[in-house]
Order: C-alpha cells, then sequence, then structure tokens
C-alpha cells in the first residue's frame, strides 16, 4: 500500500521541496481565495448584524400606535409593558411620543413630547444646531424644528413661553437648545420632554404613538408584530415596510455581490492552481514515465500528485482563514465601523472550498501525468 | 530454456514498420547484444520486451507469459518482478539520494528494505554514495545507481538501453565489467547498442536491421 509506506512520505516531501517555486505558485494562488471566500464569508455571516447596524441611522423601523383614526392615544403604561416584555435583544431603541398643540405667543404650534433618550438614536440623521436636551426630565429645554424656528424666529439659546388660552395665569418658559433639520414633520414641531407634554396637553399617562428600532430576521419582527396585536387588539404593530423592504434589498444585493465575487475570485485561483501544476506535471513527465516503468500503479501517482496538492491546500487554507480574518476585520471597520465577529460556518466553509478548487484544479493535471507513456518519454522523445 | 521469445512480432506506427515479423530467443542466463544503427528497430524492441510498449501482430513469451494475454495490470506486474531496466539517461529522481532512488524500486514492487538497498549499492561499488544526490554523482556512479535499482528486486532479465551511452571510457568498463559480472553470476542480460565493441563482449550478438534479424 503506496501510502502506508514511509517512502511514499518521504517522496510527497522531497517533490514539495524539490520544487518549492511551483508548489510556492499554488499555494499563494489558494491562499488568495482561500483569503477573499474567508473574509467575504465572515462579512456575509455577519452582515446582518452589521447592517442593521449600519440602518439604525436611517431611523425607525417599527410602529406601535392606536388602531383607527389619528388623533386617539393609548396608555404608557402598555408601551412600557411591552417594551420590557419584548424578546431580549429585538428591541434596540424606542421613543414614546404624545402630539398636540400649544400657544407660544400668538401663535398656534404643534407640540411633541418625547423621550429624548429613546429618540436620539433613532433620529442620528437630525442635523442638530446647538445640542440635544440630554434628559428626559428636563422641562426647562426644548427642541425647534427649523422651519418653525424660521417662522417664530427663534434660534438657539432664545427663549420662549408656552401660554395656555383658557388659563391666564399659566405659563411655561423654556429655552431653545437645538434647532433641527429632520426633512419631516418634526420639522414643524416644537419638541419637548413628554411629561411636560403630556402636563401641557392634560394627557398625563397617554401617548399618541411610538416609534422603535427593532433588530433581527424579518420573520422574527413580525412574529412579535403579530403577538403585540394579538395581545392589545386596540393597537397597531407593524414594522415601517419602506425601512424593512430597503433593508432586505440592501443584503440581498451586498450577499449576491459577495457570493459573486468569492466565486470569480475562486475561479481564476483555481485555474492559476491548474495551470501551475500542468505546469509542474509536465516537466515531471520523466519521473512519472520511470515510476510506472518501475512498476508503479497508477493510483500510486495519482495518490502521490493528490498528496501534494492536498498538503499545500491544507497550509494555503490556514494561511488563508488568517489573512481572511484579518481582511474582515478591514472590511468591517471601513464598511459599518465595527468589527466582525466570528461565526462557526467560515471555518468549514473555507477550508472546503479551499480544497475543492485544488482538488478540481489537479483534475487535468493527473489525467494528464497518467497519459504519459513510458516508452516515448524514457527514450528521451 | 528461453527467458524470451517472440514469434513473428510486428510493431508499426502508422504506416511506418518498427519491428517487421521478427522471431528470436534468448536463454535463461545469457548475455545478448541488440545491435544495430539508429532506426532499426532495436529500442522499440526493447521497449516491447519490457513491457513498456504494445505491439501490432505475434507473439512474445517473457519467462512463460504471453504478453499478448496480459492487460495493462498484469504488464505492470511482469515488469515489475521479472525486469529490470538501466537507461542511457540514467532517469534517476534528482530529489532523492541515491538510497532512496534505489528503495524507490522496492516501494513501487512491494516494501522498501533499506538494508538490502544499502547492499546492492554497495554492491556496485557505492557504499560511500548512499546519501549523495544523483547531482553530486559523476555519470558512472549514477549510472551504478540506475543498475542498482534495476536489480534491487532481484528480476530474472536485465535490459540496458546504451548503458554506456553518456559515460567517459574508463565508467564504460566500469559498467560493462558489471553488466559481464552480472551475467556470470546467471541474470539474463539484454544489451542494446550500436557499438560494436560493446556488443562484442555479449554472448551472442542479434543485428537489426529496418525492424528485421540481419545476417551479415
Amino acid at each position: 500500500m503506496a501510502g502506508a509506506d514511509p517512502m511514499f512520505r518521504r517522496l510527497v516531501w522531497r517533490a514539495l521541496r524539490w520544487r518549492r517555486g511551483r508548489a510556492a505558485v499554488v499555494f499563494a494562488a489558494l491562499t488568495v481565495g482561500a483569503a477573499i471566500v474567508c473574509a467575504l464569508a465572515a462579512v456575509y455571516f455577519d452582515i446582518h448584524a452589521g447592517m442593521s447596524r449600519e440602518l439604525r441611522t436611517f431611523g425607525a423601523n417599527f410602529y406601535l400606535g392606536p388602531a383607527g383614526a389619528g388623533g386617539a392615544t393609548w396608555a404608557e403604561a402598555d408601551f412600557n409593558h411591552l417594551i420590557a416584555g419584548a424578546p431580549p435583544g429585538l428591541v434596540v431603541a424606542a421613543s414614546p411620543c404624545l402630539l398636540g398643540t400649544a400657544q407660544v405667543g400668538a401663535r398656534r404650534v404643534a407640540l411633541a413630547g418625547v423621550s429624548f433618550e429613546g429618540l436620539r438614536p433613532l433620529a442620528a440623521y437630525w442635523q442638530v444646531r446647538g445640542a440635544w436636551v440630554a434628559a428626559d426630565f428636563d422641562d426647562r429645554n426644548a427642541m425647534l424644528g427649523a422651519r418653525l424656528a424660521e417662522e417664530l424666529e427663534r434660534g438657539v439659546g432664545d427663549e420662549l413661553t408656552l401660554t395656555n388660552d383658557l388659563a391666564d395665569d399659566a405659563a411655561k418658559p423654556l429655552r431653545v437648545k437645538g434647532v433641527v433639520e429632520t426633512g419631516d414633520a418634526n420639522d414643524r414641531r416644537l419638541i419637548v420632554s413628554l411629561a411636560l407634554a403630556q402636563e401641557w396637553l392634560g394627557q398625563p399617562g397617554r401617548l399618541s404613538h411610538a416609534l422603535l428600532r427593532v433588530d433581527g430576521p424579518p420573520e422574527r419582527v413580525a412574529a412579535w408584530a403579530a403577538d403585540v396585536r394579538q395581545r392589545y387588539p386596540a393597537l397597531d404593530a407593524k414594522p415601517i415596510l419602506r425601512i424593512a423592504a430597503a433593508e432586505g434589498l440592501v443584503l440581498d444585493k451586498i450577499k449576491g455581490l459577495m457570493g459573486l465575487v468569492a466565486l470569480v475570485i475562486l475561479a481564476l485561483a483555481t485555474l492559476c492552481v491548474n495551470t501551475a501544476l500542468t505546469a509542474s506535471v509536465s516537466a515531471r513527465a520523466v519521473e512519472f514515465a520511470l515510476q510506472q516503468a518501475l512498476g508503479a500503479r497508477r493510483r500510486a501517482i495519482v495518490a502521490q500528485i493528490l498528496a501534494e496538492t492536498l498538503l499545500t491546500a491544507a497550509a494555503a487554507a490556514a494561511a488563508g482563514l488568517a489573512l481572511g480574518w484579518v481582511l474582515a476585520q478591514l472590511i468591517g471597520r471601513a464598511v459599518f465601523a465595527a468589527a466582525i465577529t466570528f461565526r462557526a460556518p467560515v471555518l468549514p466553509l473555507t477550508v472546503t472550498l479551499a480544497l475543492a478548487a485544488a482538488l478540481l484544479a489537479v483534475i487535468l493535471p493527473i489525467r494528464r501525468a497518467l497519459q504519459t507513456e513510458p516508452a516515448r518519454i524514457l527514450k528521451g522523445e | 530454456m528461453n527467458i524470451i521469445e517472440t514469434h513473428n512480432l510486428t510493431k508499426s506506427f502508422g504506416s511506418v514498420i518498427a519491428v517487421n515479423d521478427l522471431t528470436i530467443s534468448v536463454r535463461r542466463g545469457e548475455f545478448v547484444a541488440f545491435m544495430g544503427a539508429s532506426g532499426s528497430g532495436k529500442t522499440t524492441l526493447l521497449n516491447i520486451l519490457a513491457c513498456l510498449d504494445t505491439f501490432t501482430s505475434g507473439e512474445v513469451f517473457i519467462d512463460g507469459h504471453n504478453l499478448a494475454a496480459l492487460d495493462e495490470e498484469g504488464r505492470r506486474v511482469l515488469r515489475a518482478n521479472k525486469i529490470g531496466l538501466v537507461f542511457q539517461q540514467f532517469h534517476l529522481i534528482p530529489y532523492l539520494t541515491a538510497l532512496e532512488n534505489v528503495m524507490l524500486a522496492q516501494h513501487f514492487h512491494s516494501v522498501t528494505d533499506e538494508p538490502a538497498a544499502r547492499q546492492i549499492l554497495g554492491d556496485v561499488g557505492l557504499a560511500h554514495r548512499l546519501h549523495h544526490r544523483p547531482g553530486a554523482l559523476s555519470g558512472g556512479e549514477q549510472q551504478r545507481v540506475c543498475i542498482a535499482r534495476a536489480l534491487v528486486n532481484e528480476p530474472p532479465i536485465l535490459f540496458a538501453d546504451e548503458p554506456t551511452g553518456n559515460l567517459d571510457e574508463e565508467n564504460e568498463c566500469n559498467i560493462l565489467a558489471l553488466l559481464q559480472d552480472l551475467h556470470r553470476r546467471g541474470r539474463t542480460v539484454v544489451l542494446v547498442t550500436h557499438n560494436p565493441d560493446l556488443a562484442a563482449r555479449a554472448d551472442r550478438i542479434i543485428r537489426l536491421h529496418h525492424g528485421k534479424v540481419f545476417e551479415p
């Protein structure tokens, strides 16, 4: 049995060392292929988390509010209960909101009471002049939508006073801590803390709606929405499809692109390995002819070429894994500004594909080695 | 008793007939030289007898085995067990030492036996060169490694194709002396050469011309 004989191992090892130049070409090609596969696979399996982090800056992707006509409110206690009971890790940010109108001087303005701490992660895209109101309990500062600020001729640091038509003595002075440009209805709102809005509007413990950022596969989000609707029939709970669909589309496109790139790189590596091995086998025609003349079985020659190739491929897969891991981190930093987490399938996938590429590349060279005609080759033709 | 026999052996490459209706025999233990000019068919004949090549028609018997009845695997087994080959270009594996080159023949025959390989290299005068690679050996030494490799599995027939073609005169004499010694010890030796002086060392010369036996 050729494989069990120490001579076989010696033959394989010495052949690799003797032709280390060609072995290095095979090693380099497979290492590059394995590294690309490893890096893209690592990103592929981690991209949902990465993309979610990235898309989080696009705003909320889930709506909670009373079903039916606008203007209805619902209990803040229900909101708190829902958030507390959500599956771990599903809700990554939430901002309850109460809408109404208030008097500022002679003008009636739209008022939004929010949880500033909850809103801020959902409104990363807001352009803020000045600063955010830092705490939910802050009832002395407010933020002003950019259009409303123009109309009221107020800016950062200015004061304005909420007044109440029904009670002449009721007045609430506020300082404008930030002017925000949001590109939506908030550009025309006065934004204050939720507690202040509830008190000023006379609706303690009530909410108009809540905006959430939920993380996870669409199926999991849909299941939670259905569960909420079942437990609170008066509530409407639904993903904001525009964001969710865009997220899915972007993910699908990126994943497809990565698969294609990995496939092309692997195909190129396979071609390169095939070329190097074909050249190597041609250069070793006399060696294989001699082995046949000495009585070598065909499978002994196949075993030798396979062993040399797979040893090189195994080393290349190991190097490719290390290199690919570094590459994945670079991609993670550059694209998602975060580290890529190692996912278990990356290791077997990279090793399997590197070995498969090597096996594919070695088929033709093996056929060529077996087609060697000892009589003609050993005669020197 | 004949160890090699051919009856009406013919080998053609397309329209070119390299061996033409050849009937010859070699007795066990005989030292025979196939002699002829380039293109006479002597190397083609050796390749057929050494089971390295097939033939077009006729019959060939090697140590009683009819080659026409053997498939590729059968010819491989016969070649590994009955035939030792010595080449003009030596054909040693460059990355193996002299000892490992000899052990390679054992490896493909059955299992390696390092003491036996050392012994045979000692017999051809290379006990001090066991661990040298071919590149560090002279032409004569390389040919002796080649002969040791051919003999290590103790085949009854040794085919030597122009074994001194790449050697100087001194090494030529040494190699011929070695072949004659092997013959004296009972081995059947078939020497292929175009050199009449070398052929004259054999018991019998079979002259070939255009693939046929030529009687001058």
